[in-house]
This record gives C-alpha cells, structure tokens and sequence, in this order.
C-alpha cells in the first residue's frame, strides 16, 4: 500500500482517505452493485471491532467515516481529532485484515442498499436516466451497469461472492492511503508500519481489458414516467483521465458550462428561454468514459428544441473555436478550483488521492497549472471536433406521463 | 447526475446555528474587528492568511417572513436579481466580468434573513469588490430578467416535486407552522411567484435593503486597515433609512396530532417528517439539546439510525434536527422507506423518541456523543468563508464569541440532569404533526391510526399548504 501524507497544523485534526482500485468496473451481470454493497459491509464488523462497533467506537472518540463507490474506485474517509490517531489505524487494519460476514447484517443491509437505490435512481428523475443513458451508450465495457446495481443483483448476490469480492479488491497493495492534517509524515509511517505491514498481500483484480468499440450512429433512448418536467442527457465518449486531451476537454466544458456567461446558459437559459438549467460533467475514469450533458427543459418547451440549440452551441465551437477571452477564463477558473479543493485538510487529502490513482502519480497534481496553461485554442477547438459528433452521441430523454397517460 | 452512491448521505440539515462545541485543544476564532459605519452598516473584519482568498458574508435582516401574504417567494427573487442588471451592467456583463476571475457571487433568502456572499482570490480583490457592491447597492431590475427569473422559478418549483426528499421540507413547515412564522415557502411555490411584479421587487429593495439593516463579514487573506478604507469608500456613501420592523409571531407547539398525507402515485417509497414546534438560535439551553440530539438523530450511531437502519434495514437514512430561527423554529424527525414498510418504520421512529423519553440518556451515550461533537467541530470553521459567515450569524442572533471560545466548557458542563430537562423540555411526546409524501392508494388505511386529524393532497396540486389568503 502506497501511503501518502501532507501535513497542516492549522486545526487539530486528521483526515484520512484509503482509495481501492475497486468499483463497478470490475463486476459482471448478476453481481451487479457488489463493490457498493461491499462497501456498505466493511462498516459492519471484522475481527476485533464487531457488528456496529466501528461506528461507536469511532464516533466516541470524536471521529466520522463515510465511504462512496464509483465505477473504478471504492473510497473510504474518516475525519477525526488527532487524539483518534492510533484507534483509526487499529480499525482500519482490522476489516482491512478480518472482515467478518455476518448473514444476519447482510440481510438488513441488503435492505439499506435497496432504500438507497430507491431514492438515488428509482425515485429521482435524473438517477432513472442516467442508468439507461450508460446502459446504452455502453455495450460491451462493464461501465453499462449502474453503480448501485440492478435491484435483482441487490437481491441476489451470495455470500460467496463477498467473499471473492474482498480476495479480489481488498489487498492493501490494491489501496492508497493519503492523510492531511495536523501530523507528520513520521508518526503515520510509523503507525503504517505497526498496523497495515503485517497485513499479507494477495492477488490484485484481473485487468479489465475489454475495450468499447467505437460508436458507429446516434443512439436514442425514452424513459416514460411520471413527472412534472422532461428531462435530457446526452453522453458523448471521451477518453480516460490520463489521456492528454484531458486538459482541453476540461477546457471546452468550463467554457460551454460554467456559470451565467458560459455559451450554453447564455444560449438555453438566458436568450432563448429553453431551459432551466444546462449543466455538463464527466467521471475520472480508468478506462474511455462519456462526457454527460443535462438539460433540463422548462415547463411547455419541445425537449427537440434544446437539443437543436445545444447541437448548434457545439457545432460553432467545432467550426469557429473559442477566444482569447474565453481561453483566460477558463485558466482563471480553474486556478480558483484548485485553491478551493486545496484549501481544506479533507479537500487535500481528496485532490492528492485522486491524481494519484487516476493519473498515476500525485506529482502530476502539481503540474496542473503548467498543463492548463500550454493548452491554445487550437487545442480546444481540435478536441469539439474529435469527441463531439453526432455518431459518437447517445441521447436520453424522459418524457413526463401522467396517471392515465403521456402528457399531450 | 453527479452521482457517486455513498454509504450515508450528509443530510445538510440544520443544526442549531452556532453549534456550541469545542475541540479538546481549544479552538479560538481568529482574531477580528468590528465597525459600524456611520450609515448604520456593521462590518466585521478577520484577517487569515495563507490561502489567497478573500470571501464577503452579508446577512440583511430581512428574508421570507416580510414577504407579503400571497407574494410568497419575493425576499428570494429580490436577491436572485441583484446580478440581473446593475447601473453600469446588463445581467449578462455580470456574469462576465465574475467568471472572468472565477468568481463567486450567492444571494438567496431565508425564512428571517438574506445572504449576499462573494469569493474572489486577493489579487482580484479591486474588480470582486466592484462587482459585490454593485449587485448589491445598484440593482436595476429589467422588467425582462424579472420576468425570466420568475418563469423559472415556477417551473422550478413544479420540478422539485419530481423529487420528493427536496420539497418533503416546504410540505412539513406549512402543515407544521400554517401561515405563523415560518410557513410560507421561502422560496415561494406556483401559486405565489405569479403575483409578483417588478414593482414588488423594487418595493422590497428600496423597503429593505439598507446600511443599517446589515451585517457584512470579511475573512481570507488582506489587510485590516485597508479593507476597512476600502469597505467606507464603497459602503459607506449608501444612505442610512429606517427599516420597517416585520413582526415574526413566535410558534406555539402543536396540540394533539395532525397528519397530511401528499399522494405521488408513482413512489415507491414513503417519505416521512414527524414532530413539532422547536426551539430558538439563542435557547439558553442551546448547547445541551445539541449534544441530545447528536444522541437521538445527529449522526450515524444515533438511536434512531442505529433502529431504523443499522438494526433493521428499513432505510438508507434518518435524522433529527432543529430549525434555528430568531423566534421557535422546526422539530422533526426525516426518513424514508419502502412503501410496505412505512407503518414499521413510523412506528419505530415514535418507539424511539418515547425510549428517550422514558429512559434518557446514558453516561455513554452522554460521554460519547461529547466527544464526537468536539471532534468534528474544528472543520466546521477551517475556512474563511466558513469563519465569514459564523462571525456574521453570531452578530446577526446576538451571539458573541464565546459561542466557539468558551463551548468546551460548555458542552462539559451538560449534565445528565440538564439532558433530562431538554428532552422534557423541547423534544415532543404525544403532541405531533405528520408529513407524508407518497403512494396514497397503498399506505393511507394504514397510517389513518397516527391522528384524529387528517388532510390529504395531490402532489399536482400546485403549492404546498394554503396560506391564509386562500382559505374559505
């Protein structure tokens, strides 16, 4: 395990992340949502701290956890006091060494799952759309299923397969470990040594090798529900984090999408009075992802008619490019990212990790600037052209029904 | 969209505004310095050095409880358009110069105040501080973002019912308050935002917004004496008005039980709020119902997640909260459950709150959740946005510094007798009031039990509980 530590004095506390090079990535039809599910038990006992007791005992001693899954990486925090030191470590290495797995709590955890998928996906307009905007632009990479799982996965993985999850992920050389906060680089590595050496090895996960072959015609999916508003996504594949256009995709996207003055808001939001809301994101990821595009459309407006404005909006980018203006202020913003993410111990100890398991190495954090600052035009205007064309594109929209039908 | 699926969610509910807590070694405020200008303006500086920063925390004291009856919502579109059009700026010049440095501008009302915050880095401070006083002293208001900011947010509050965890709160609060107080959607709902007009924000701007009826907070990364020359040069010419006094009349708690029950006929899963009239920002006993909170459904080992969640798997979440607020603000219990199971999980949430009730806390319990509050409170003021806006709604409560110097000694001071006479005192028993958001057709016989008094509603029925003016 590749353990990383800044250290800040400024407040008498710690935070501590342990990302797995784990997630949905590296599951397969019928255990669906098991990276996520495990990461619900590895809250509920191992060896010396049981069922519950991790939680209690941490809290007492002034501490919180939380944990997340996505589709490459499992992650886990904890924030505490420094006087928690010593007790993290301690229960840290225990479920990392002796998960324990109770029948009894995976069954009442099954339950937790299922509720939080209930209100993430099945419950929530968005989460309902972003499931089968995956599922579909996605045939033949393991990114199609949704993190959570399917709700017939939830209810059916077995013991077996926990267990196998845990050999899988779980060895300490498959984890980073990045601490910020008020402590030195000494005292953890001593701390390390004394709790998470000792703790054996075992084979990592297989490689995921198969690759998503190049989308060939626009594919279009309808989810009909019940709802207030229609709804959009739109997902264009993009390559992994470590690729090099990574900088120029981050600035076209703040350049279309961030804030009033972004082009997209000016077009949807303000002038033509399309949309609500106009947003547009894309996941680290190991392997080639989609860049997600969210419109949402106001009250009586032909979801048609923001799509046509959108398309427009990235066809002047490909044909005319972007400023000089808008190139600055995207490097402006970005700087201001970085100090917001880099202002607190648990925004660091976040930022340290992410570049080094995404990019490979937490250096690359550093260079950050320097890579925004060499990106031109040109760059920006050569990545619209390459990733944002009309066979590369799927495209989700819910359409809101009523009890007794489609709205008219 | 941006979903990652987390094992809890950080429910951003309430706490008691000025959580009294205070970490074993001592956490002190940074040092600041209050002024009040001659218009009547108060202004509090912090210097903290070591990010380039710069972050402006304003609490106009006035917000949702001085909107007129049936004009619900004006306090926020005011403050939504103080960027749509200044003097020497179109909305969209606006935007342009903020992103430009990367900016941040929020304004939005509350039930009893308005936050103006910005953020810009210190080397940017001269064009930041521009724009946040322009938006602020100079707004316009063209009829035609009036307009488009009003169509928006009708639409958007017909969109948040899509969801029902987002506007479970605005459903509670009316049922809960009626039109005393804290009732009326701060944010307005479909009905309201249609009878206000531009003349109606100009009203409110001029009524209200005025030196003397703010509180303006400064933290980050400058000097004290020149930010201060710098503020009087910028704020100090706006003339000083009389405010007119919006009478809030204090909430008295529910008698007996209520329940409204709003059908979503395609949920599969009961949203649920439960309990009562709370308590004020300043309650003398602030300190001690804080840490019995943090016992019953202030974090994750509470006693109702232990229940509801760790012990039974009814669901992903449960918590409990107070409403801060000048006069008494909310009580209630959130959760959520799968449509079979909302009478079990009703009922285990009322078998907790009467446990505590009965038994109290332990020394435990006490001990521990002492400990986690002091614990987690450090973050809670790393930054100079955070500390901004602490030291802005200490002054706006008429709170002081002791608030953070002195908690440690004051939460140790919690007794188990103290506990013993908050739960008493200020958590609910047999009096409640119930709000449901889900499959009507599916749970209503069932849930019939918890009140005499029931109401029902669609959730296509625009609004969230009639306020007074339309009632028969």
């Amino acid at each position: 395990m590749k353990v990383l530590v800044q250290t800040d004095h400024s407040i008498p506390n710690v935070t501590l992340y342990v990302f797995y090079r784990i997630g949905s990535r590296n599951e397969h039809p019928g255990t669906t949502g098991l990276s996520h599910f495990f990461e619900h038990m590895m809250f509920n006992g191992a060896k010396k701290y049981g069922p519950g007791e991790l939680d209690k005992v941490m809290e007492a001693n002034g501490g919180s956890n939380n944990a997340y899954t996505e589709r490459d990486v499992t992650v886990y925090q904890d924030w505490f006091p420094r006087s928690a030191m010593p007790l993290i470590f301690d229960i840290e290495a225990d479920r990392i060494r002796d998960l324990n797995f109770d029948p009894e709590k995976i069954k009442s955890e099954r339950g937790v799952v299922a509720s939080e998928r209930r209100l993430r996906v099945d419950n929530d307009n968005a989460g309902t759309l972003d499931e089968q905007l995956w599922a579909t632009a996605f045939v033949a990479h393991t990114y199609q299923w949704p993190v959570v799982g399917w709700m017939s996965d939830i209810e059916h993985w077995s013991m077996e397969d926990l267990k196998h999850h845990f050999e899988m992920g779980y060895s300490p050389g498959n984890a980073t470990m990045v601490v910020a906060g008020d402590v030195t680089a000494e005292e953890i590595f001593q701390l390390c040594e004394k709790y998470i050496e000792p703790i054996p090895a075992h084979t990592p996960p297989p490689a995921v090798t198969t690759l998503e072959p190049e989308q060939l015609g626009e594919r279009r999916l309808i989810v009909r529900k019940q709802s207030q508003l229609p709804l959009i996504l739109i997902g264009y594949h993009i390559p992994s984090s470590n690729n090099p256009d990574f900088y120029s995709l981050n600035v076209l996207r703040t350049v279309l999408f961030h804030g009033e003055s972004s082009r997209m808001y000016q077009r949807l939001v303000d002038k033509d009075q399309l949309a609500l809301e106009v947003q547009s994101f894309a996941p680290q990821a190991f392997d080639p992802s989609l860049e997600e595009m969210y419109v949402q459309p106001k009250q009586g407006v032909d979801p048609a008619a923001c799509e046509k404005a959108l398309y427009e909006e990235l066809e002047r980018a490909k044909s005319s490019g972007i400023t000089d203006l808008e190139l600055e202020k995207a490097k402006n913003i970005r700087l201001v990212e970085f100090y917001n993410q880099m202002r607190t111990i648990n925004g660091r100890a976040n930022t340290i990790g992410t570049y080094e398991v995404f990019f490979g190495d937490y250096n690359k954090l550093f260079d950050a600037a320097k890579n925004y600052a060499a990106v031109t035009k040109e760059d920006v205007q050569g990545v619209a052209k390459k990733y944002f064309g009309p066979n590369n594109r799927t495209v989700a929209t819910l359409i809101p029904e009523t009890e007794e039908g489609a709205k008219p | 969209m941006r979903y990652h699926v987390s094992r809890f969610l950080m429910f951003v509910s309430a706490c008691l505004a000025v959580p009294a807590i205070v970490s074993a070694q001592s956490i002190h405020l940074p040092r600041h310095e209050k002024v009040v200008m001659k218009n009547g303006m108060t202004v509090l500086l912090m210097e903290k050095h070591g990010v380039p920063m710069v972050s402006f925390s304003a609490i106009l004291k006035s917000g949702a409880t001085a909107d007129p009856v049936g004009q619900e919502g004006l306090a926020s579109i005011t403050a939504g358009l103080l960027r749509k059009g200044t003097k020497t700026r179109t909305a969209q010049q606006f935007a342009a110069d903020l992103d430009f440095i990367g900016g941040y501008f929020g304004a939005d009302a509350g039930e009893e105040s308005t936050s103006v915050s910005a953020e810009f880095l210190t080397k940017d401070l001269a064009r930041g501080l521009d724009l946040y006083a322009d938006a602020f002293q100079h707004p316009t208001f063209p009829q035609g973002e009036v307009d488009k900011l009003i169509a928006q947010a009708i639409d958007s509050a017909k969109g948040a019912k899509d969801a029902p965890d987002q506007v479970l709160a605005p459903y509670y609060n009316g049922y809960l308050f009626g039109a005393v107080s804290y009732g009326r959607p701060t944010g307005g709902d479909e009905l309201s935002l249609k009878h206000i007009h531009r003349e109606d924000v100009t009203k409110f701007y001029e009524t209200y917004y005025a030196p003397g009826n703010i509180i303006l907070a400064v933290a980050g990364e400058f000097n004290t004496a020149e930010m201060n020359k710098k503020l009087e040069e910028v704020f100090g010419t706006w003339t000083a008005k009389a405010i007119p006094a919006v009478a809030v009349a204090p909430a008295s708690p529910v008698e007996g039980r209520r329940l409204l029950l709003v059908d979503k006929p395609d949920a599969t899963q009961t949203y649920f709020a439960i309990g009562n009239i709370g308590t004020t920002a300043n309650d003398p006993d602030r300190v001690a119902i804080r840490v019995v909170n943090t016992i019953f459904g202030g974090r994750f080992t509470s006693m109702l997640n232990e229940a509801l969640r760790v012990e039974s798997g009814l669901t992903y979440g449960v918590n409990s909260s107070f409403e801060p607020h000048k006069t008494p603000g909310a009580f209630g219990i959130y959760s959520f459950t799968k449509n079979a199971t909302t009478v079990q999980a009703v009922d285990m949430a009322l078998a907790i709150l009467q446990k505590l009730h009965k038994d109290g806390v332990t020394p435990e319990q006490l001990a521990s959740a002492k400990s986690y509050l002091k614990g987690q409170f450090p973050p809670s003021i790393e930054t100079s946005s955070q500390l901004a806006r602490r030291i802005a709604q200490n002054e706006f409560y008429g709170l002081d510094d002791s608030e953070v110097n002195q908690l440690e000694a004051r939460i140790d001071a919690v007794t188990p007798e103290l506990a013993r006479h908050v739960i008493q005192k200020r958590f609910p028993l047999d009096s409640l009031v119930f709000v449901m958001i889900g499959k009507a057709a599916e749970i209503k016989p069932e849930v019939q039990k918890y009140a005499e008094k029931q109401d029902a509603r669609a959730i296509t029925e625009p609004g969230y509980w009639p306020h007074v003016t339309e009632k028969k």
